[in-house]
């Protein structure tokens, strides 16, 4: 049987370091406790219950380190149990509140067994080591993982000061290497933000390949053969897969992707803002403002406010749908693609993981459908991680690909616009003295080791693009500020204690119990 | 606490995408008095500040002369300029400076180098892999989601839409709260609850359900009220199990007026 074509299916898996000890609940917080509940438990039992049907796959997900210190840090594995412990209750109080009317009845009982499900699977099944979970997924070998920077730093706004990219791309590696075990298979630029160069410094790191959006392989020099339908090598020797952008879109978009049906769940409707105040009240954040609680009764219906009851069967069924229409699309697609290609295409979708559950609700379902009918009914069509192809076509085009990114515009301007350009003089100038600091004292005593290692954590987490994005989407903005003030704070305060030769040992350790990731972080990087 | 500046004489140049640049930067008074005195008398009327953008494509910049320059003058207080170069594929340098009319130009800083990313497909071509043009556009458009086989007319605008239009999600949030409601609207919603207090061992049932009876004795419940008459069958077992009560209050609910009733239970809107 000739094999038409090869999918990667990719999901990008990060959040912005979120931990506030300082505080007994964060608002916050909860963007890692929701995408616990709503994605990564959901993902991983669909994987696994495919793992145990012995269904043959390939699928590849990125870990973001400051995701990974999270979903390992004890003080937010306790809160999150106390949070689900909540939501278990605000449903069983559900289930006898709307005792009179079914549709929503129904929904309230299916909340609480979902909430019970997730917190028998974290606490029981996983122990709370979501990690170890997806570890042993990748020692099954149905899964690939890759590394990501140290934390979703945009580097070609970075690249001014090249031991910067360094460290975000050694640190990131790092950071996987002490959660997983293992080398990556490859690396995930945070936004497929490329620049050229930034291959050799993955080089050195022995990374084998990246991602990056359609445009970077087809504007890459000289011309690409094969368009995006194959993985290009650049100078350095390290590969660079490229995004299809027709596979991507029936996903994506807001307008014609799966996720807006009619009957998916509609996101913006929730019990947090519907019920009665008084009633909810409990359930919400400290300052008591109407949130996402997680148990939302409707679907999306259609262009109305007029929104219908949410029925689990039939999202069930679209989901089925949707999975065999994108499949078979993908099969029209390497039919094409194969008719103008003298070897078999490479589809490569890229997602961010985080899509699939919180926001597409329904969409880990539509993607275990996927893998379930791609085996049973698509033969000729191959899941593949990334790093599997080079088995079937060892040999691939030398090409320098084109600055780019996946945001907005194919660019840079997400991060770089009258929103948030203030941020780069200040960033660019931590870069700098952490660059001078580290060159200056290449031996120094415990306490200064700490220091200088507390100065580089404070550095990366500034680096975030996170918090350019918050402030270009003009939500949460307040916090973004508030972060960027606080490590850019706390930066120049070591920096200065070190300068004038005055640390406080109790100041550093506060810091550090604050900003605690990275455990094994080592400043030299900086002076590499 | 965040500084306003960091004491430097500098300027960084940035590329936003293929058109356009940005640079900030920072100059010292005592840096601009300087060089301001270097100048003649009759140079200090109608001085001005200006950013010099060099093209320094393929050369080396300033051993060699610029292949173009231009020249961008700044209001007074400006300290980041976004400029547009309309040149992909280019490298460029821009100095921060004093302009005076004789056309003599002081230099304050000069940034580092940039190069802006290519917007379209390369004229490199590789021997040893060989494409022909029709095979190269049909992946081209498929890559974009055009469609094989599209006519390289007319390409950019499609590529441009193509490309670079996404709705890309965030797992972070993106919107407000909730999807905006347009106009006037109001939610009119009846919640119903039942309450009441015993001995605190006894056993309390709702329309036969058990319902918990706390420490005090109290119990209460609360229901999504739909519309029409309900009987509420309340039972109350003392805790041997000797004695019990029934209480059945009716209640009926009623909607008057122009706004029409969703589904109950969801505390669903009745819009008007």
């Amino acid at each position: 049987m000739t094999r038409r074509g090869f999918l990667a299916l990719v999901l990008h898996a990060h959040l912005p370091f979120v931990r506030h000890p300082e505080h007994p609940e964060f608002l916050e917080e909860r963007w890692l406790f929701e995408a616990i509940t709503e994605t990564y438990l959901p993902l991983l039992e669909r994987l696994q219950r495919l793992g145990n049907d012995r269904v043959p796959f390939r699928l590849t997900m990125s870990f973001t380190p400051p995701l990974l210190a999270m979903l390992s840090d004890g003080l937010l594995q306790a809160r999150y149990e106390r949070h689900l412990e909540r939501l278990i209750e605000l449903a069983a109080k559900e289930i006898e509140r709307t005792r009179w009317t079914p549709p929503f009845h129904r929904l309230a009982l299916f909340y609480h067994h979902r909430f019970t499900t997730a917190r028998r699977l974290y606490v029981e099944a996983y122990r709370r080591n979501l990690i170890q979970a997806f570890r042993e997924l990748s020692d099954r070998g149905v899964l690939e993982l890759l590394a990501s920077c140290a934390t979703h730093g945009y580097l070609p706004l970075m690249d001014l000061h090249r031991p910067a990219v360094r460290a975000q791309l050694q640190i990131g590696v790092q950071a996987f290497e002490h959660a997983f075990g293992r080398r990556p298979a490859g690396f995930w630029l945070p936004e497929c933000g490329y620049h050229p160069g930034h291959d050799e410094l993955l080089k050195e790191l022995g990374v084998r390949y990246f991602l990056v959006d359609a445009h970077g392989i087809l504007f890459g020099s000289p011309r690409p053969k094969y368009g995006v339908y194959a993985p290009a090598l650049c100078p350095s020797g390290v590969a660079a897969f490229g995004r299809d952008l027709e596979s991507s879109k029936s996903v994506w978009s807001a307008e014609e992707g799966y996720p807006g049906d009619d009957e998916y769940r509609e996101f913006y409707r929730d019990i947090g803002f519907d019920l009665e105040y008084d009633y909810v009240r409990p359930y919400l954040n400290g300052d008591g403002t109407r949130l996402h609680t997680g148990i939302k009764y409707h679907r999306i219906t259609g262009h109305t406010d007029d929104k219908q009851p949410y029925d689990p069967d039939r999202a069930l069924e679209k989901a089925a749908q949707h999975a065999g229409h994108f499949l078979f699309n993908r099969e029209q697609q390497a039919d094409h693609l194969s008719s103008v290609m003298d070897r078999a295409p490479l589809i490569v979708s890229p997602y961010d993981a985080e899509l699939f559950g919180h926001w597409w609700f329904e969409g880990p379902d539509w993607l275990e459908l996927v893998i379930r009918k791609a085996h049973a009914h698509h033969p000729r069509l191959s899941l593949i991680a990334p790093s599997d192809y080079f088995q079937h076509y060892p040999t691939n085009q030398v090409l320098e690909p084109s600055m780019s990114s996946w945001g907005f515009g194919g660019y840079h301007e997400v991060w770089l616009n009258g929103a948030n350009d203030w941020i780069y003089r200040h960033l660019h100038k931590m870069a700098e003295q952490m660059t001078d600091a580290a060159a200056r004292h290449p031996h120094p005593d415990g306490l200064r080791t700490r220091l200088l290692n507390q100065m580089a954590r404070e550095l990366l987490l500034a680096q975030s693009s996170d918090w350019a994005f918050i402030l270009k989407n003009q939500t949460h903005t307040g916090y973004a500020y508030r972060r960027l003030h606080s490590h850019l704070g706390r930066f120049t305060r070591l920096s200065d204690a070190l300068r004038q030769d005055r640390v406080d040992e109790g100041w550093v350790a506060d810091i550090e119990a604050k900003d605690n990731l990275f455990p094994f972080l080592d400043y030299r990087v900086y002076a590499a | 606490m965040i500084p306003t500046g960091y004491g430097d004489d500098r300027i960084v140049l940035m590329v936003k995408d293929p058109w356009w640049l940005f640079a900030y930067w920072e100059i010292q008074p005592g840096t601009e008095r300087a060089v301001r005195s270097q100048l003649l008398p009759h140079e200090v009327p109608g001085l001005s500040s200006i950013l010099r953008v060099y093209d320094v494509t393929g050369i080396e910049f300033p051993a060699q002369p610029a292949c173009r320059s231009f020249d961008i003058s700044l209001s007074g207080l400006a300290t980041n300029w976004y400029l547009q170069t309309n040149a992909p594929d280019h490298a460029f340098i821009v100095d921060i400076g004093l302009l005076a009319h004789t056309g003599r130009f002081l230099r304050l800083a000069r940034s580092n180098q940039v190069r802006t990313p290519r917007s379209g497909p390369s004229e490199v071509l590789d021997e040893a892999w060989r494409t022909t043009e029709e095979a190269y556009w049909a992946l081209l458009g498929a890559s974009a989601g055009i469609g094989m086989g599209a006519s390289p007319t007319g390409w950019s605008a499609l590529l441009q839409r193509a490309f670079f239009s996404g709705q890309w999600s965030s797992p972070l949030p993106t919107g407000q709260g909730r999807a905006a409601v347009k106009g006037f609207w109001c939610r009119v919603n009846t919640d119903l609850v039942v309450y009441g207090a015993t001995e605190p061992k006894a056993t309390v049932t709702v329309q036969g359900q058990r319902v918990a009876v706390r420490p005090d004795g109290s119990f209460s419940l609360r229901l999504a009220l739909p519309e029409g008459t309900q009987t509420i069958t309340v039972e109350v077992t003392s805790a041997d199990g000797r004695r019990a009560e029934m209480v059945a209050p009716v209640v009926s609910l009623a909607r008057d007026g122009s706004v029409r009733a969703e589904p109950a239970g969801s505390d669903a809107p009745g819009r008007g």
